[in-house]
Order: C-alpha cells, then sequence, then structure tokens
C-alpha cells in the first residue's frame, strides 16, 4: 500500500498536473452523472395547467414504495399509478427493495420523507418497520396510503388492495368444494409475507371450518419462478396421493399449473388453483389445467392510491382517502379467454391503451 | 525549521502527495465529487434529515465490509455474511424472548455469529475447502436455519427505548457505530501484530509459514471478526427497522459489502487493502443509492443509472490512479 517512494524535487514538480488530474476526474465523472440524471428531470415539480376542474397546482410528486419492484405481478400497478397521473397531471416514482429486503424499504420510504414528496403509497410487507416512518411522513403532513399489502396499528390513511384474509377465506371454501376429503397441497412462496401469509391463513380456516376430512401440507416455494416451478414438481413427485394442489401467490400458482399438465394430472382427477393472471396461468387455466385462479386487479392498486393521495392534497386532508377493497374475483376457465384475446395494461400484458368491449 | 513562507507549499506539496499517494483517497476524491454533484442538484440533499438517512444507508454495508477486508487481505472470502446478519437479529430475539437481559443478550448472539465465523475458518483451513464453497454452502444452511427457527414470519425487534437508540435506532447511531469500529480496526489492521500478519499470510502464504506465522489462526481469526462484525450490523438494522425479518441482509448485503472493499482499493486476490477505503467505498455506494432516490428515479432505470454511476466513478477512479504512477509513483495498488 505504500507509495511513499520518489524525490521531493518530483513531488513539486508533478504537483500542479496531478491537482489537474483530480479536477479533470471529477469534472468527468460530474458530467457522466448529469447525462444519467436527465431521465428522471421529468420528474422535477412544473406548474400544472390544474387536471380537468381541480385548481392549479405545483406538479405534484407521489412515491410507491414497494417490496418486489421488478416483479412482473406490479407492471399493472405501475401503468394504473402512470394512468392516474397523466389525468390528474402528477408524477409518480416507483421505488423500494427487488427483493422484499424491509431495510432497503424503509430507506426509500425515509428519503421521499427527506425529499418531501407530496405523497406516499407503501405496501406494508412488515407488522412494525413501517410504523415509525409512517408517523415521521404524516407527522411533516405527506399524506400514506398503503396499497397491496397492509398491517394492523400501521397509522396509514387508508389500504387499497384485496382483503387478504378473506379471499384465503373464499379460496377455502372453493377448496373444499373440489375437493371434499383427502390430501391436498398449499404452496406459499415466503411464508410470513404480509401480502400473501393471510391468505393462507384464511385458507386454512375455511378448511378447518368446514370439518370436512382434509389434510393440508403447506410448502414454501420460495421467491423465484424457477425455484417455485421445481419445489412444486418436487412435492408432487413424493406426494403421489395429493388430491389437489393450489396456492397463493403468483408465481406459485403458475408452477401448480404447469406441474398438473406435466404429469397430466388432470387424468387422475387433480385439483388446481391459485392466484394472480400470469399469462401461463391463464393460458393453462383456458386448457382446463386447473380449476381457477383469483385476480386482485393489481391496476386498480395503483390508480387509486394516486387518486386519493391527490384528493388528499388539494382538499388539504378534508376528504380524498378511503379504505378500498380490489376485489375477489374468481377467474374461471369460460373467463380465461377473454383476458386472453385482450392484451391490457389492466393486466400488464400490452402497453397499448384501448378500450376492451366487454364479452370479446 | 524551515522559515515559514518555504513551509507552505511543502505543506500543500505534501497534502498533495498524501492525497495521491494513498490508494483509498482516490477513491475519496470520487466520494466528495459525487456528494458535490448531488449537493447542486438535489435540494434537499443537504438537509439534517437527508444526512441521517444517508447514514443508514452506508452504515450496514460499512460494518459488514471491514470484516470483509481483513478476510479478503487475507486471501479469503465469506459469502455467508449476509445471513448472518440475519441469524444474529433471532438470536437475539429468543435469547431475550426467554428472559436474558438484553446486553447479556447482545453478547451472546455475537458470540454465536464468532462460532459461525470459527466453523467457516476450520472448515476452510483444516479440512482445506476453499473459502468460496465452505461460505457458500453456509450460506445456505444458515439460511435455512433462519427460515426455520422463525417459521419464516418477521418479530418485533426487543429493547427498551435506551437500548434502541444506542444500538441503531437512534438518528445517527448507526453511523457512528461504522464510523467507530472502522477507525478502531483500521488500527488494528495497521498498528498490530494480527494486522501485519493479515497482509502477510495473503501476500505471501508460504513465505509467511516458512517465517514461523500461524497462518491458519490467522485467517481463522479474520473469519470470526468478519462474521462477528456481521452479526453487529444485523442487529443494528434489525433494531433500526423495529422489526426483525428472516430474509434481511442475505446475497444483498454480502455483494454490497464485497463491492464497498473492492472499491475502496481491496484487492480480492489478497495481500492489500484498508479498512477506511472499504468504508469510503460504503460511501460511494450509499451516496449513489440515496442521491438517485431522492431525484426520483424509478426502480427499472436506477439499476441501469447505478450500474453506469459506478463504471463511470471506478473508471475515473483508475484514470486518477494511472495519472499518479505515470508521474513517478510505483508501488502497489
Amino acid at each position: 500500500m505504500t507509495d511513499r517512494d520518489g524525490t521531493p524535487e518530483a513531488h513539486s514538480r508533478l504537483q500542479i498536473s496531478r491537482r489537474a488530474a483530480l479536477a479533470g476526474g471529477g469534472a468527468a465523472l460530474v458530467a457522466a452523472l448529469a447525462a444519467c440524471g436527465k431521465s428522471s428531470d421529468d420528474a422535477e415539480g412544473e406548474e400544472g395547467q390544474g387536471a380537468g376542474n381541480f385548481p392549479q397546482t405545483p406538479k405534484y410528486r407521489f412515491v410507491f414504495v414497494n417490496h418486489v419492484t421488478t416483479n412482473p405481478f406490479f407492471v399493472p400497478t405501475q401503468y394504473g399509478a402512470e394512468d392516474a397521473s397523466a389525468l390528474l397531471k402528477t408524477d409518480f416514482q416507483w421505488t423500494g427493495s427487488e427483493k422484499a429486503d424491509v431495510a432497503e424499504m424503509v430507506n426509500a420510504m425515509n428519503t421521499a420523507i427527506t425529499g418531501n414528496v407530496d405523497g406516499i403509497a407503501i405496501a406494508i410487507t412488515d407488522q412494525k418497520a413501517f410504523n415509525g416512518p409512517t408517523e415521521k411522513a404524516l407527522e411533516a403532513g405527506i399524506p400514506v396510503v398503503s396499497y397491496n399489502a397492509d398491517a394492523p396499528g400501521n397509522a396509514r390513511l387508508a389500504y387499497i388492495g384485496q382483503d387478504l384474509f378473506l379471499s384465503g377465506v373464499e379460496m377455502g371454501k372453493r377448496i373444499v368444494q373440489l375437493v371434499p376429503e383427502g390430501k391436498v397441497a398449499l404452496f406459499i412462496a415466503t411464508p410470513g409475507s404480509l401480502n400473501i401469509q393471510p391468505r393462507i391463513d384464511g385458507a386454512i380456516k375455511a378448511i378447518k371450518d368446514s370439518g370436512r376430512p382434509i389434510e393440508y401440507d403447506t410448502i414454501a416455494t420460495g421467491a423465484e419462478l424457477n425455484e417455485e416451478l421445481s419445489r412444486v414438481d418436487a412435492y408432487h413427485i413424493g406426494n403421489k396421493d395429493v388430491k389437489g394442489l393450489f396456492a397463493v401467490d403468483a408465481g406459485s400458482t403458475q408452477s401448480v399449473a404447469q406441474v398438473i399438465q406435466k404429469y397430466k394430472l388432470r387424468d387422475e382427477g387433480v385439483k388446481g388453483g391459485g392466484y394472480d393472471t400470469l399469462p401461463k396461468t391463464l393460458e393453462l387455466l383456458q386448457d382446463d389445467q386447473i380449476d381457477f385462479t383469483i385476480d386482485q386487479q393489481p391496476y386498480l392498486q395503483g390508480f387509486y392510491p394516486v387518486v386519493q393521495l391527490y384528493i388528499t392534497k388539494i382538499s388539504g386532508g378534508l376528504t380524498g382517502t378511503g379504505e378500498m377493497n380490489t376485489g375477489l374475483k374468481f377467474v374461471t376457465k369460460d373467463d380465461a379467454g377473454t383476458y386472453m384475446a385482450n392484451p391490457s395494461r389492466f393486466e400488464g400484458s400490452s402497453e397499448d391503451q384501448k378500450v376492451i368491449r366487454s364479452g370479446a | 525549521m524551515a522559515p515559514e513562507t518555504a513551509a507552505a507549499p511543502s505543506a500543500s506539496a505534501r497534502f498533495a502527495e498524501l492525497a495521491l499517494g494513498r490508494r483509498e483517497l482516490s477513491i475519496a476524491v470520487v466520494a466528495i465529487a459525487l456528494y458535490v454533484y448531488f449537493l447542486n442538484t438535489v435540494v434537499d440533499f443537504a438537509s439534517t434529515a437527508n444526512l441521517q438517512t444517508l447514514g443508514t444507508f452506508i452504515a450496514a454495508t460499512a460494518i459488514v465490509a471491514a470484516g470483509q477486508v481483513f478476510l479478503m487481505i487475507s486471501g479469503e472470502i465469506d459469502l455467508s455474511v449476509g445471513q448472518v446478519f440475519a441469524l444474529t437479529a433471532f438470536v437475539l430475539y429468543f435469547l431475550t424472548d426467554a428472559g436474558v437481559p438484553i446486553m447479556l443478550a447482545v453478547v451472546i448472539a455475537l458470540i454465536s455469529a464468532a462460532l459461525i465465523g470459527l466453523f467457516n475458518g476450520v472448515v476452510t483451513t483444516v479440512i482445506g475447502v476453499s473459502s468460496f464453497i465452505t461460505t457458500l454452502g453456509t450460506f445456505f444452511l444458515l439460511n435455512g436455519l433462519t427460515l426455520t427457527i422463525s417459521d419464516g414470519r418477521p418479530v418485533d425487534t426487543p429493547g427498551g427505548e435506551t437500548f434502541t437508540n444506542v444500538f441503531g435506532g437512534g438518528a445517527y447511531s448507526g453511523i457512528l457505530w461504522a464510523i467507530g469500529l472502522v477507525l478502531a480496526l483500521q488500527l488494528v489492521l495497521m498498528r498490530t501484530r494480527w494486522g501485519l500478519h493479515t497482509f502477510a499470510v495473503g501476500g505471501n502464504l508460504l513465505g509467511s509459514r516458512e517465517a514461523g506465522i500461524r497462518v491458519r489462526w490467522v485467517k481463522v481469526r479474520n473469519f470470526m471478526l468478519a462474521s462477528t462484525l456481521a452479526g453487529f450490523a444485523g442487529i443494528l438494522e434489525a433494531v433500526r427497522i423495529t422489526s426483525t425479518d428472516p430474509l434481511a441482509g442475505g446475497s444483498g448485503i454480502m455483494f454490497q459489502a464485497i463491492a464497498a472493499a473492492v472499491i475502496g482499493g481491496t484487492l480480492l486476490a489478497g495481500g492489500s487493502g484498508t479498512v477506511i477505503g472499504a468504508f469510503i467505498g460504503a460511501c460511494v455506494l450509499g451516496i449513489l443509492r440515496d442521491g438517485f432516490t431522492l431525484q426520483g428515479v424509478s426502480a427499472f432505470t436506477f439499476d441501469l443509472i447505478l450500474g453506469g454511476a459506478i463504471l463511470v466513478a471506478m473508471a475515473v477512479d483508475i484514470y486518477v490512479t494511472r495519472f499518479r504512477h505515470r508521474g513517478g509513483r510505483g508501488g502497489a495498488i
């Protein structure tokens, strides 16, 4: 580590040019950063014209803190936020963690607060970690709503998303109808995550409440799709007597459908189902490889937070927020076609804006 | 004694000598340039609140990186630090849950982290499995252990108000711990036999052995240090976010710590590096993450810009370093 050779004369001779090197290096770095930063220039506040009937306001900036920012599930959520932002002439930033790291999400939320944004939408994936930041934001006059996942005890103004436990209960009832007795498997990507754990809790409750002789295994599958598929596959190989495969997250549901297809389990009367409308899930649902999937309408989970935060902002908090259950929509073989035939921003399957006629 | 008039230029010459003569100070130039850039382009970057946030971006990475530096200098690496990070916080939780007083629980949790380091070290140096493979094994093993004992569920981090404020919850507590540990460990590295032996073992293993250094023990000690620091960082972070999460840390913090060390001048091949350099490396990463988030960069473009900025920053660093060498300064990087 020591570079302490060289004569004093050499030092003074080099001194000025070394400074120039430092300055040159620094300038190059700043120039390069300025070029990088350009893409975010449009996030800077500029005067809006006033959307529709609304008064003229500065261009509000809302921040969405997400637990899996690059997960395809949230593409329609971002489209929803984008469309609402265009409607209301606001801006939004999509940030958080790529792999459900709570500390990273807390950092992103704290940065949003120090950046004095105009509103925060947060997926509350931890029982307690977001309580402090939420209170800090509200104290600073920044409205906070939760979307997609929620926790009791957080001071957020409203939750916009699926009532997770209730949806799990409904799924459990459906499971009891499909498999009145025998063994079923319940797959969950990451046990304990607040956005999926309540669903499996709800399903288990419904199964128990039914009083039917149904045995269930709960299996963790991991957070990555390739891993999830392998785990579901492995479970099937080790448990050939299983009568139904059900999952509570998008990746596991797709995996369930793929495993049923791979081993032709429909011929043995195996039932299947789960959550969300990944393209492969819909394709296999239409092909009758599974019985149902539950659509929680992720588009709305991006659209309504922007609307609620905007109205809270312009009304000075007099109004704006309200709980919103984005749903419990069972998609079956018959509806799957409509989804498939109409790639849309609502499902994240197409970027294009267009009108979809019902029943088409 | 030189007269004052002559002393002034020679002092600044000495500063320039110092600034360019040391590897970690050229990356400091990059860090300062980044800081100034964000100071001038993002209004709230200079606020007190952001200074606190910036500290939270840096602290954990810097602490984990400090241990990694010792290990990397001695020619080994620890991939399992991110899992020790998560596990140690759970050990703390279960101990306090069982009624152990919290300070004692912290000590026992840190000892358990050190034991994991001991295990990594013994498997690597005695059995002879390469540290990359040993710690890849413990990476999965510990992750599974954490998930099993926690049932995959996050729990509330224990601790009263004073404990919380001191161990990560206070506004500057994390970053102060980081700075304190970095300074102390830099001294250990530069001024003690442990540090000297660490360099010797990484630079010339055979020579060190023949010179009578107990090379295995040096490496094992560094494994234990790296694990203990990772565990400590895990506790600080769990206290800060008030929730102990089985998915905390993981490969994310491990890569960031290794990146911070390498950016700060520690060689992946061993034999060279400084703790201060790794701290500055962590600052560079932290400033980039904080600054771009404040600027409103969204997730998809974020990685694009972060990756580009790291490459540009490192290229500038190499440019400054190369200039120094061209100016007649030899020596190792």
